[in-house]
């Protein structure tokens, strides 16, 4: 008489009895993952060349001007008028990163994987974009304290320029979603990186170059109401004439003065249109690509 | 030159999702072009901001940066390139033929906007329009030329390249004027400038310098591609 086939052996596999952390904590996990990911940590050492070299020279206008208060006690840089200053270099880290975030996990199709655990659709994008949130808003936020600590200890004639510096904290608070929500979803739409980076890269230039020549344009027609509204097509005027001469009162970054009264609701409702179109995008492109 | 190689890199950049980016940046171009004439300022001196600023410096790069690397940097990164190595086809002709691909892309997408949106704008009127366009001709074929080569070389070949059109090109060219002598806009624009004769439009670029370096770094992006495409190893995605 034969074995009888096809039994499963017990070969002493055993359950997991530990703690199980659940939801919250698998999201947490992976949005650090993401963050540390951004940076290049945890990954090759060629893949953290690119982003620690975007976040030196977002410190060098900080160093400098901390040089220059201490030799010959004057300001050099404006807290709020750094992020308009700085906005290629912050672009170009949004565009070479944001596409890391998500294009990986498209491109191997893994997503099942996630969404097998207890993370759900809307806990594995949150955490995407919260990873990318921190990582824009450090990028700024960093050269901005360094340079408010390096103000407070040269110890400048004169009151400290704390408000500005509040200021220019709530700006890249707003920056940094902003750019991260528009970024991490352009770069959803194409599961290849290379094509990611170009796609947000083109977006940045094409805003800033129409917004560009559009106000050159209205402004040789004597148009400068128009040519107010057309500065606010690049996403850097948009939130600096929302959060930061808006909400605030600072000066304003653009060579230009912003819509004032009524035109600052419509900017700040712009910025949060924009913010909640990205994040719709976002989420749809997900649905579907769980769904494959 | 091999003409399965090239459908497959026309199929390859025309059949996806670049194809939009590819048809976008013109329509912009061309868009912003009929606006300013809508809005009545579109003298000769406007047209050539917009052609300086718009079609050769943000238009032009950002066509050569994904039309150059869209041509080999997916095959590398898929891992196809392999079986396309693995045949009996000449590397350096492969790199030339993907070299051709890009740089027909770039005169479709590129110079002939450029010449149609210059046209919009003031006609033929003393050369701006065929300037423009053979500048973009010319300098699209050394983005491709370039850009094919970086893609040959680095995994993060698009990051690089906007590097290299935005900072060095833009921020580093507009502090210190010896940059601008190692930029392909400038050599492109100072074509553009020797084929009109616009009395607003002047470069500092001799067409002495701006030619031979176009067509060193052309031949010489290409040959080096292909000579890398020799020796090529693949190493495992990161």
């Amino acid at each position: 008489m034969s074995e009888p086939t096809g039994v499963i052996h017990d070969i002493g596999y055993r359950h997991y009895d530990g703690v199980r952390l659940g939801r919250a904590h698998a999201t947490l996990a992976l949005a650090l993952h993401s963050l540390r990911g951004v940076f290049g940590l945890g990954r090759t050492a060629r893949a953290k060349i690119i982003p620690f070299l975007l976040a030196g020279v977002m410190m060098l206008p900080a160093v400098v001007s901390i040089a220059i208060m201490a030799l010959i006690k004057q300001e050099a840089i404006g807290y709020t008028t750094y992020a308009v200053t700085m906005q290629a270099v912050l672009a170009i880290f949004l565009a070479s990163q944001s596409p890391y975030t998500v294009a990986p996990d498209l491109r191997f199709r893994v997503l099942p994987l996630y969404l097998s655990r207890p993370v759900t659709l809307i806990d594995y994008v949150g955490a995407k974009l919260a990873a990318m949130v921190v990582a824009m808003f450090l990028l700024l936020a960093v050269p901005l304290t360094v340079l408010f600590v390096g103000e407070l200890v040269i110890d400048l004639p004169g009151p400290a320029h704390t408000s500005a510096y509040l200021t220019s904290m709530a700006g890249a608070v707003a920056y940094a979603v902003l750019l991260s929500c528009l970024g991490v979803a352009i770069a959803s739409f194409t599961p290849r990186r290379g094509l990611g980076v170009a796609s947000v890269i083109a977006f940045y230039l094409l805003t800033s170059a129409v917004s560009t020549v559009v106000a050159a344009t209205l402004e040789s027609v004597n148009d400068y109401t128009a040519a107010a509204w057309a500065w606010m097509i690049n996403p850097f005027f948009l939130v600096d004439a929302a959060v930061q001469v808006g909400l605030f009162g600072a000066a304003p970054s653009a060579p230009t003065t912003y819509p004032a009264g009524a035109g600052v609701a419509v900017a700040i409702l712009l910025m949060l249109a924009l913010i909640a179109l990205s994040v719709t995008a976002l989420v749809l492109r997900y649905r579907k690509a769980a769904a494959r | 030159m091999n003409g399965v190689i090239a459908g497959i890199s026309y199929r390859a950049l025309l059949g996806r999702r670049r194809i939009w980016l590819l048809i976008m940046l013109p329509v912009v171009l061309i868009g912003l072009a009929v606006l300013l004439r809508v809005i009545g300022s579109g003298g000769e001196n406007a047209t050539i901001t917009l052609m300086r600023t718009f079609a050769i410096g943000t238009m032009l790069p950002l066509l050569g940066l994904i039309a150059g690397t869209g041509v080999i940097a997916p095959e590398i990164d898929d891992g196809t390139i392999i079986h396309l190595l693995a045949k009996p086809i000449s590397r350096p002709v492969i790199a030339q033929t993907k070299f051709l691909v890009a740089a027909s892309i770039l005169a479709l997408f590129a110079a002939v906007p450029t010449f149609v949106a210059a046209y919009l704008l003031v006609g033929l009127e003393s050369g701006v329009a065929s300037g423009f366009a053979v500048g973009a001709l010319v300098g699209g074929v050394a983005y491709a030329a370039v850009f094919m080569l970086l893609g040959v070389l680095t995994r993060h070949a698009v990051t690089i390249g906007i590097v290299y059109a935005l900072v060095w090109e833009g921020v580093v060219g507009n502090f210190v004027p010896g940059a601008r002598r190692f930029s392909i806009q400038q050599w492109a624009q100072s074509i553009a400038d020797q084929l009109s004769s616009s009395p607003f439009f002047s470069t500092e670029i001799t067409l002495g310098f701006a030619v031979p370096a176009l067509l060193i770094v052309t031949v010489g992006a290409v040959v080096w591609a292909g000579q890398r495409l020799r020796s090529f190893s693949l190493t495992g995605d990161e």
